[in-house]
């Protein structure tokens, strides 16, 4: 569904995003993944149709967007992460606007309007100003705005960003619905956890370069090639993590929650052999664990030394 | 099916406040205007003093009515479109306008007519005021419907202007500030370009003004366009060089003779606005299409 190859964005000297390359097949929900400035907000404004790229080659159903922007346009739905609303226009008046902007004639207006409104849940707010509405609201009729011409392919850029929790859990179960619509989209969430819940498949951008891209399970078996262990002991901790300083397969080591936790590289075999030294030495250990290591930690590793800057 | 923005546009700037507001306080000043004018001539209360009504002082309320509402349009159009775009921007509601199919052009439109139809809202309005004058002749309908043609005309391109204008600069301010900027120069630009020419070379060469030079310097100025409805006397200065340029007119032997001002500055207005529609529409453009591969 949609193609990205070799897409480079240069604004005079900086390269925002360099030669990024990625590619989502129909009916797949792709988490985009990155710090501030990243370069997922100018990517995402690429594919639609908002910004020249320098270079590279971006294919919406196999059509290119340089080529023919408006035939693309109509395939793609886009949800800013800032976007404004016209004050002056209530609900259903806002959606009759965008859908006269899509040419949909007006006899099939008010169906669709009402199905859309139904689905985030803005019904019964149809006859209120667009102004009155809370934020959460006016995100809401923001994608259904995105979805008045019935496109195939979505583009989210942080949807969720500045809503409140219960905000935040009625954005997710309107994702869930459009996954089961089949829509491809396309989403970029700051919350990890969040999309790894609901994406087939997650790409990490860091500078403005795809660093990972994948099926969460794929990143994570990829990329992390180290695995924490937690160990809890009655007492005696100055000595455990002395000895754990000792063994070459032990990476840094910090205590939470007077608990010792540990990065670690190596197999079952030399995780035995950190317990039994631990034993043999008179270590009162209360409990021994391997743990996985989080996406959000896979992702600060990723990550680590870029900068924050708008784009 | 009507353009989306046009509808929308309309629609909430006929639903708000500021739109009757502001024709009230158009038609009130005007009103003011004409009140002032026929009082400073002492024709308000004719019936009461023995002086005879003098029918000149309607034209020349005529003139002075006209002449208002020309330098009031010249300072409302640049407001109400020189934000069209950059509004949009600042809002926020650009890009959504943009991520869809709509063509730049038909938003460019859209704007465009909104524009027009909102200040040609105000010259309708204002009709049964200029028709005051009607009460004591001297003023024909063909001229006063000939002069709001010229308003038009005039109007879109102004509005034209603010539009290319705005969609060049991304703040409302700048925006504003260059429209005025822009016109200021377009109406005495060549007015100051010719008395430099004057003082330069005329005097030096000896070369007489023909209404062929005069045009040649002059065209693309509202108020050399206007000239052509100034019905006038010779009582004040404008008097004097609108009829000036009509004898010089008159003077010339080519086709020339047969173009008023308005109508030279009336094809100046239409050619530049369409450059100006163009120019905004290509610019608006976010991605600029690329030829297909072989």
């Amino acid at each position: 569904m949609l193609k990205i190859t070799n897409l480079v964005k240069r604004y005079g000297k900086f390269t925002a995003v360099d030669n990024l390359c990625m590619e989502i097949d129909e009916g797949h929900i792709f988490g985009f993944v990155g710090a501030n400035g990243a370069g997922k907000t100018t990517t995402m404004k690429i594919v639609a149709g908002l910004l020249q790229p320098t270079s590279g080659e971006v294919l919406v159903g196999g059509i290119d967007i340089l080529s023919e922007p408006r035939t693309v346009k109509r395939k793609i739905g886009y949800m800013p992460d800032f976007f404004g609303v016209y004050d002056d226009l209530k609900v259903d008046e806002y959606m009759d606007f965008y859908a006269g902007i899509y040419g949909i004639p007006y006899r099939e207006r008010r169906a669709i309007t009402d199905q859309l409104l139904e689905l985030v849940d803005l019904s019964h707010k149809r006859d209120f100003y667009v102004d009155s509405l809370s934020r959460g609201m006016k995100q809401r009729l923001c994608l259904a705005r995105s979805l008045i011409h019935n496109p195939s392919l979505l583009i989210l850029d942080e949807p969720a960003s500045g809503l409140d929790p219960r905000a935040r859990v009625e954005m997710k179960c309107i994702l869930k619905e459009l996954r089961n619509m089949k829509k491809t989209i396309l989403i970029s969430s700051h919350i990890l956890s969040e999309l790894s819940e609901m994406c087939t498949s997650i790409g990490i951008i860091s500078q403005g370069k795809m660093v990972a891209c994948g099926t969460v399970d794929e990143i994570m078996d990829k990329l992390s090639h180290s695995s924490r262990i937690k160990i809890k002991v009655r007492d005696r901790m100055e000595d455990a993590i002395r000895l754990l300083q000792e063994q070459p397969s032990i990476g840094k080591i910090d205590i939470a929650d007077s608990a010792i936790e540990a990065s670690f590289k190596g197999d079952d075999q030399v995780l035995a052999e950190i317990l039994k030294r631990l034993v043999t030495q008179g270590i009162p250990v209360v409990s021994f664990t391997e743990t996985g290591e989080s996406l959000e930690s896979v992702f600060m590793h990723l990550t680590e030394g870029s900068e924050e800057y708008d784009d | 099916m009507i353009n989306p923005i046009l509808e929308k546009d309309l629609k909430t700037k006929m639903r708000g406040w500021r739109t009757p507001v502001l024709l009230s306080i158009y038609l009130l000043f005007l009103g003011g205007v004409l009140f002032l004018f026929f009082l400073a001539n002492n024709q308000i209360f004719v019936y009461y003093t023995d002086t005879a009504f003098n029918p000149r002082v309607a034209v020349s309320a005529y003139n002075v009515i006209a002449m208002f509402q020309f330098v009031l349009l010249m300072l409302i159009v640049p407001a109400i479109t020189a934000t069209a775009i950059s509004g949009e921007r600042e809002r926020q509601t650009l890009d959504l306008m943009l991520c869809s199919d709509i063509s730049t052009w038909s938003i460019i439109i859209g704007k465009l007519i909104v524009s027009i139809a909102h200040i040609m809202l105000l010259v309708v309005a204002s009709l049964p005021v200029m028709g005051t004058v009607f009460l004591f002749g001297g003023i024909t309908f063909g001229e006063i419907i000939l002069m709001f043609l010229f308003y038009v005309i005039t109007a879109l391109m102004v509005a034209s202007l603010g539009i290319f204008l705005s969609t060049l600069f991304r703040k409302n301010v700048t925006a504003i500030i260059a429209t005025y900027i822009c016109l200021g120069i377009l109406a005495l630009g060549p007015v100051i370009a010719f008395f430099i020419w004057g003082v330069f070379f005329q005097r030096s060469y000896n070369v007489e003004i023909t209404y062929s030079l005069l045009t040649a310097f002059l065209f693309p100025s509202p108020g050399y366009g206007f000239a052509s409805f100034f019905a006038g006397t010779q009582s004040n200065l404008f008097g004097t060089i609108f009829n000036e340029i009509q004898h010089l007119a008159e003077k010339e032997t080519n086709f020339l003779r047969y173009l008023k001002p308005w109508m030279i500055n009336g094809l100046f207005n239409i050619i530049f606005s369409g450059i100006l529609i163009s120019l905004s529409a290509w610019k608006l453009q976010p991605v600029k299409k690329r030829k297909r591969k072989a």
